[in-house]
């Protein structure tokens, strides 16, 4: 026993002091870091003010397009307006919480409620960032943001309200601004000339002159005279291709106006057709797992069903992950020949178990290292408002599940590592071992594959069938979760498991044993069947 | 009390192939015992299953008095052949991590490893990385992590190869250090030099099988002794004898000096009473005693080159 806890706490130490590991460790919280900012940081600073070029060949429809990039740009505004405020009013709303001692129960049920009355609106709702449930934009109508004096008096109302000692509100970019055509090229010339002449500013070959300043051109938009009939295109000139924001929005300020003409063509109130377009048909959802009287499916249930693959993608990482450290480590310890004088101070089931362990205590720190930072991090992130988020959490991870996640990294982390460390025990470098490791890959992938399926269908034949094979036992199981199996399976394939579990371990310690010992070549499968069958190294 | 290391009728087969055959020797306790063998006659082998790494096909071993070496493997001290370190330990900590599998309590390990370092001329390294030291700084450390938890038997398997003279003395020193304070030393090598200095025994294996096992009196007494020797009519008057068996011009290359062959058990005071005798001016009468060496390749060469070209 002794002497498994003392190759353990080794193993540990050692992984630990390893760079791969403090990788491992700061690597998840820095891409959940990312995750967080990056989509924000990029929306206030990373994209610049894109110019474009309008060549209105109509009587009012520049007009139109042109409305629809002020709007743009104000929704821009607003929402780096609505983070500001945000941030400005976080210890405010703080305090008025603990004033009012709401607890999060309440909190939450106040959250479902809203959520309820919003989803009977029109407005998009995103139950995944509760900090941004709505974007204030859509809240407020068009007619509004496009009215320039409305517009002021709103932006000075929006922060007036905030306390006196808040940070001054700086404005965003715009997003896309107009420019007019350079002094050389002609509005009189035609489509193919002007385009001709624009080609070099679009290739970024030249840089526009506006005025005094040089700017790269983002794009240039020609609106043909008739271009609400459906034989004339409106021409868009662009070398990005992937951002068709300006496009789009251009097409449906268009489309909407070509719409309303042909209403009013055809006798019918836009106003009406608008009403009939906002009729929806609503549902409540169900489930008859739950207990009477409280059966309506909420946002908490929806977000507990997707719970599981998160729990799924840590096991796999983290087991994938580890079983990688110990495969390494015991082609170092066979590579150096160090095995030999461990195995004259230890059996090589102690050896075998030891090292383990000890890869599994350094799978743990991880594991509790990237908890504490997600938790973290949001504390962090969400502000004051951090500990209804990190209730919400507690709210959804039932104990069952956390349970189950316990269970089923303990199940699959030993079931890998002694398949890793028998592989291990027979290579003599990691090239050899790869030849190895590529069927086991083929395998691993399979729950990474199945993992966004199965919870649509979590009871299916496929999600049964693969519970039951203890390679994906864990993964699968972990993600069906949510949809409470059948407990005769639940136990069921937890008992295979455990059983594979230990019959991996007999057949590697063995493969183990023998393996160990042995330079040159990776032996043959036949070769490795004939240790399998041998009683002595 | 049983001797630390007995072997009975030990055969180790892998395969087809028979890497030990039928090997029986014991070592006394309190010896230094050299294990002596061409490359693959089967040394490492025979070591391993000493340990209890390996298992006899056939045969019994008895290790401290028991058959299980690891029941006993606080008491025995092993070097492999291959040296390995863990590149990221320190030197000290590497040690101590040896002594502590072997059932030394930390704290002790560790001052024990420190106190090592320093009596051996490392004492500037204990907080180096492994992977910062030399080959033979690194070997020095195995040897020691070998011997730290103060073992009564020490199993080393090559200890000498790769260290250059300096060092190979300073391995000398160590194991002449294990004997004086009582303990019992098997060491393989196929450098008789070293096991002419320090062993009292030696143990000779070729292709799998025992060829010598005595003291090293014994084993040079295998070879004829030879007596060189130079003066006006000494071919005549000792090439003839009955104790001669052969009179060759020196080896060593020096003029006119005759090279005598004796026969075993002969005795070379006779053939200088009869040099005297017989009025034989003597300018040069050297007695010389085979080496080791000469012993080993009697012993193994045709095995050895048969091996090779195996």
């Amino acid at each position: 026993m002794m002497q498994i806890y003392r190759v353990a706490l080794r193993e540990y130490l050692e992984n630990v002091k390893t760079k791969g590991f403090w990788i491992g460790i700061l690597l998840f919280p820095g891409m959940l870091w990312m995750l967080i900012e990056l989509p924000q940081f990029l929306e206030e600073r990373g994209i610049p003010t894109r110019h474009v070029v309008i060549i209105d060949r109509s009587e009012d429809l520049g007009e139109i397009a042109r409305q629809r990039i002020t709007l743009l740009n104000r929704k821009k505004v607003l929402t780096s307006l609505q983070t500001h405020i945000s941030k400005a009013t976080a210890e405010l709303r703080e305090q008025m919480m603990e004033d009012q001692e709401i607890d999060t129960g309440q909190l939450l049920d106040q959250l479902e409620k809203g959520l309820e009355q919003l989803s009977r609106s029109d407005v998009e709702i995103n139950p995944f960032s509760p900090n941004q449930l709505v974007k204030l934009g859509d809240l407020i109508p068009e007619q509004m943001l496009l009215n320039d004096v409305q517009w002021a008096q709103f932006k000075k109302l929006a922060l007036s309200q905030l306390p006196a000692d808040a940070p001054p509100f700086t404005e965003p970019d715009l997003r896309f601004r107009e420019v007019p055509l350079i002094d050389d090229v002609s509005l009189q010339n035609s489509n193919e000339e002007i385009e001709e002449q624009l080609k070099p500013y679009l290739r970024g070959d030249k840089l526009y002159k506006n005025g005094d300043e040089e700017i790269e051109l983002f794009a240039m938009v020609i609106i043909p005279a008739n271009a609400l009939d459906r034989d004339h295109d409106v021409r868009f000139w662009s070398s990005n291709l992937a951002d068709t924001d300006l496009l789009d929005a251009i097409l449906a300020a268009l489309s909407e106006e070509a719409r309303d003409r042909e209403y009013s063509r055809r006798g019918i109130a836009s106003d009406v057709v608008a009403e009939i377009a906002s009729l929806r048909v609503r549902a409540e959802n169900f489930d008859p797992n739950k207990e009477e009287g409280d059966e309506r499916v909420g946002i908490r249930d929806k977000i507990r069903q997707y719970v599981p693959i998160g729990f799924v993608y840590m096991l796999w990482i983290a087991i994938f992950s580890i079983s990688q450290m110990l495969l390494n480590n015991t082609i170092e310890e066979k590579s150096n020949r160090i095995i030999e004088v461990l195995l004259s101070s230890l059996s090589t089931n102690q050896l075998l178990m030891g090292k383990v362990l000890g890869v599994a205590a350094v799978g743990v720190t991880m594991q509790f290292a990237w908890i504490g930072s997600l938790i973290g991090i949001l504390n962090l992130k969400a502000g004051p408002s951090a500990t209804w988020v990190a209730d919400l959490i507690a709210a959804v991870i039932t104990p069952e599940l956390l349970l189950g996640f316990v269970f089923y990294f303990i199940a699959g982390y030993f079931f890998y590592a002694f398949l890793f460390a028998g592989i291990g025990s027979i290579c003599n470098t990691i090239k050899e071992a790869q030849n190895f490791m590529g069927p086991l890959m083929l395998l691993m992938m399979v729950p990474l594959a199945t993992m966004t399926f199965i919870p649509n269908e979590p009871n299916g034949t496929i999600a049964t069938t693969l519970s039951w094979i203890p390679f994906w036992t864990p993964f699968v199981m972990m993600n069906r979760m949510a949809a409470s199996p059948p407990e005769f399976e639940i136990y069921g394939t937890a008992v295979v498991l455990l059983v594979s579990v230990g019959l991996v371990f007999l057949l590697s310690a063995r493969i183990f044993r023998i393996g160990v010992l042995r330079t040159g070549q990776p032996p043959k499968l036949l070769e490795l069947l004939g240790w399998l069958k041998s009683r002595t190294p | 009390m049983s001797s630390p290391i007995e072997l009975r009728n030990v055969t180790k087969t892998f395969g087809d192939f028979r890497a030990v055959d039928d090997v029986s020797f014991t070592v006394p306790a309190g010896t230094v015992c050299g294990f002596l063998g061409p490359n693959g006659a089967g040394k490492t082998t025979c070591i391993r299953m000493m340990l209890d790494i390996l298992r006899p096909t056939s045969g019994s071993i008895s290790i401290l008095g028991t058959p299980r070496a690891l029941d006993v493997r606080e008491r025995i001290g092993y070097l492999p052949e291959e040296k390995g370190l863990y590149k990221k330990m320190t030197a000290t900590a590497l040690i101590a991590y040896f002594s502590m599998l072997k059932g030394v309590a930390p704290a002790v390990a560790k001052k024990t490893a420190r106190e090592l370092l320093e009596r051996y001329g490392l004492g500037d390294f204990q907080n180096h990385k492994c992977e910062a030291l030399s080959k033979g700084m690194g070997q020095k450390v195995q040897v020691l992590a070998s011997i730290a938890h103060d073992p009564d038997l020490v199993i080393l398997d090559e200890p000498f190869s790769g260290l250059d003279p300096v060092n190979q003395g300073v391995m000398e020193e160590v194991i002449r250090d294990i004997r004086a304070r009582g303990k019992t030393v098997l060491f393989s090598t196929h450098v008789m030099s070293h096991a002419e200095r320090i062993c009292e025994r030696i143990v000779v294996i070729a292709a799998g099988r025992i060829v010598f096992d005595g003291s090293v009196e014994k084993a040079r007494s295998l070879l004829p002794t030879i007596v060189r020797v130079r003066g006006t009519g000494a071919e005549a008057a000792l090439a003839g004898l009955a104790e001669v068996t052969e009179a060759l011009p020196s080896s060593d290359g020096r003029e006119g000096v005759l090279e005598l062959r004796l026969r075993e058990g002969a005795n070379p005071q006779e053939l200088l009473k009869i040099a005297f005798e017989q009025g034989v001016a003597l300018e040069v009468f050297e007695v010389v005693d085979p080496n080791l060496h000469e012993v080993f390749v009697h012993l193994v060469g045709e095995k050895a080159r048969e091996a090779a070209f195996r």
